[in-house]
């Protein structure tokens, strides 16, 4: 009894995440991460799939969709800050839990880097000595200060408001809405871009990179389900929001790549290096402004284009920067928490003295970061390493190798957030469900009625294919990444070998009592009461089985 | 911002933009109709077409949930 009360004045004393997040919040919060995608995805899908463009976006457009609707069931019937990590964990086991982590923490490396790279690249659209191809060094040394400052702020606490993130939400829907609405009233031919689909097809290997680098646009669901534990009413508010964030999200990916591939520019392009006259699309995915798309194509939109020129870089650049912070603080929150469950060494938890803040896994990642910019930037900085790339790895430029390591990295998370959703719904049928998947096929597993997610299959599959494009098109995604996934491994084991807890296997947890907090926590009393009911049913029938045994 | 999207007027905005989203989906498909067919590169403009309508749709149930409470 006094262990028991104990315990809950404990667990009263726990500091937990206020539950501050409104749905506005909620939509906002996950449009900063996957909203600021485009702004990179854009030049880096068109100077890959060419004319296909649309369809490699098409492509990852859907599974990214199955991918949403699953991540909105596990947020909503879950909603606890790990997101993908904390499903799979939860679904199979510590081992895979570790390794979807794992990826996920490559991915916001690559997107702490990655949006800094790319901030950078807007902003050089209005101070051009910050053009990556001009002036490599001031490139380098600009984003790696970017990341450096990032760290110092993280450290210290300080982080962009919630409010000040959804008033750049906001101002970036209206933009890119306007770019879109003016671009296809004024400049799109749908002619042209039946023309440019049939004349610049590309080959196979080609569709393939761009369908696995379109994924790139795709990536930051895990925000929705990180801000589930500081939603209010999350079980009703998650499923209204990420809809609403997939659609759009979708709506802006296939509107960008249609009217790149269709329109007619307001003024006359500059000439290739070649001096060959060249369509939009190829100059928008060239090396130069493969890194600021969205800015180049909307100073080319007739009228909006002179407004759009000068504003579009700042906002696309402020935008780049929150997802960029996101990725910092991210990665150490991760990290943090799969210290807590013991699939990490307890240093990550390690926070600072003065600042209370998780000091170690912030400089630990953000250093992985320095390391990943040093290798995207290079073969620029270098003539030597140039050479040695093009051998190597066939010439990839700073960026495309960052996005190679992102689709990597999410390919592999999402894949494994699939099958723990299934595992979930075999496994775990009394935790209720506000928003399931569509299709299902219902059967009886294990003495209980459970249905099976068609969709969740067709997104499997989508995503294991998108991995394999990965591999098969990316010549340095296709050995860095499986290596930090056997680095990561290797520690794993080395650690819980040390620690003497399973090292292939899975620690004891009490998911029942974990899920009646967690609904508790969430304000979901409803949900927490169905749960008990389900968990009641569940141990009748089973006791009534066993006695008449 | 919180105010502003908490207001009926923001309801409305919404319940207007998703009129905007209905019609252009629909335009947006009945003119790939019209140009390409049914063919398969006409494919990403009539997702782009339906998931307009999607968004719509979701926004007019959203304004009429909340006239109903």
């Amino acid at each position: 009894m006094a262990a028991a009360a104990g315990a809950s004045a404990k667990a009263a004393e726990e500091p937990s995440l206020r539950r501050s997040v409104t749905p506005w919040g909620s939509f906002s919060w996950g449009y900063s991460d996957v909203g600021a995608d485009i702004f990179v995805g854009l030049g880096l899908v068109l100077g890959a799939a060419a004319g296909a463009s649309n369809v490699a976006f098409l492509f990852a457009g859907i599974v990214y969709v199955c991918i949403g609707l699953a991540y909105t069931e596990l947020a909503a019937a879950y909603p606890v800050a790990g997101g993908g990590q904390y499903f799979v964990f939860r679904g199979l086991g510590d081992i895979f839990g570790f390794i979807a982590g794992w990826a996920v923490l490559l991915d916001f490396t690559i997107d702490i880097v990655l949006f800094a790279w790319s901030c950078i690249d807007y902003l050089s659209k209005l101070v051009p000595i910050l053009s990556f191809t001009a002036h490599p060094w001031v490139h380098f040394l600009v984003v790696f200060g970017v990341i450096a400052g990032l760290a110092v702020l993280n450290i210290i606490g300080v982080r962009e408001s919630s409010a000040f993130n959804e008033l750049v939400s906001g101002l970036d829907v209206v933009s890119e809405t306007s770019i879109l609405f003016f671009g296809f009233l004024f400049a799109f031919q749908p002619q042209l871009l039946i023309h440019t689909m049939q004349m610049s097809w590309p080959t196979p290997f080609n569709l393939m990179n761009g369908v696995s680098l379109a994924i790139i646009s795709f990536v930051g669901l895990e925000s929705i389900s990180q801000a589930a534990q500081e939603t209010q009413r999350p079980a009703s508010v998650i499923p209204r929001t990420s809809i609403s964030l997939i659609l759009t999200i979708l709506i802006f990916a296939l509107s960008y790549s249609n009217l790149a591939l269709g329109m007619a520019p307001w003024h006359a392009i500059p000439l290739d290096p070649h001096g060959h006259e060249q369509p939009l699309w190829r100059y928008l995915g060239n090396e130069d402004n493969n890194g600021a798309a969205v800015a180049v194509l909307a100073s080319y939109v007739p009228y909006f284009g002179a407004v759009a020129a000068l504003y579009v870089p700042v906002l696309g650049a402020i935008l780049l920067l929150i997802s960029s912070n996101s990725g910092v603080f991210g990665s150490s929150r991760i990290a943090y928490a799969m210290s807590g469950t013991r699939l990490l060494p307890s240093a990550f938890q390690r926070v600072h003295p003065k600042y209370r803040t998780p000091a170690v896994s912030i400089l630990m990642f953000c250093g992985f970061a320095i390391v990943e910019l040093i290798f995207a930037a290079l073969p620029s900085l270098s003539p030597h390493v140039r050479h040695l790339y093009v051998r190597l790895f066939r010439g990839e430029d700073g960026i495309t190798f960052l996005g190679d390591l992102y689709a990597f990295g999410a390919a592999a998370s999402y894949s494994f957030v699939f099958i723990a959703l299934i595992a979930l719904r075999l496994n775990d049928s009394q935790s209720p469900r506000r928003f399931k998947m569509p299709f299902n096929i219902p059967f009886t597993y294990k003495g209980n009625r459970v249905e099976f997610p068609v969709v969740a299959v067709i997104g499997f599959l989508g995503i294991v294919s998108i991995l394999a494009f990965t591999m098969i098109t990316h010549e340095i995604g296709r050995v860095a990444g499986p290596l930090w996934i056997l680095f990561g491994i290797a520690g794993y084991l080395v650690y819980r070998r040390h620690k003497g807890l399973p090292m292939f296997g899975s620690q004891r947890h009490d998911w029942r009592k974990a899920q009646i907090n967690i609904l508790q926590q969430a304000g979901e009393l409803e949900m927490m009461d169905e749960y008990m009911a389900n968990v009641k049913r569940m141990d009748d029938r089973r006791a009534a089985a066993e006695g008449a045994r | 911002m919180r105010r502003f999207v908490r207001s009926e007027g923001y309801a409305r905005a919404r319940l207007i933009s998703g009129a905007f989203f209905v019609v252009f989906g629909v335009a947006i498909a009945v003119r790939t109709a019209a140009i390409a067919g049914f063919s398969a590169a006409a494919l990403p403009a009539y997702v782009l077409g339906g998931a307009m309508l999607a968004l719509g749709a979701l926004r007019f149930r959203d304004y009429f949930a909340r006239s109903r409470q």
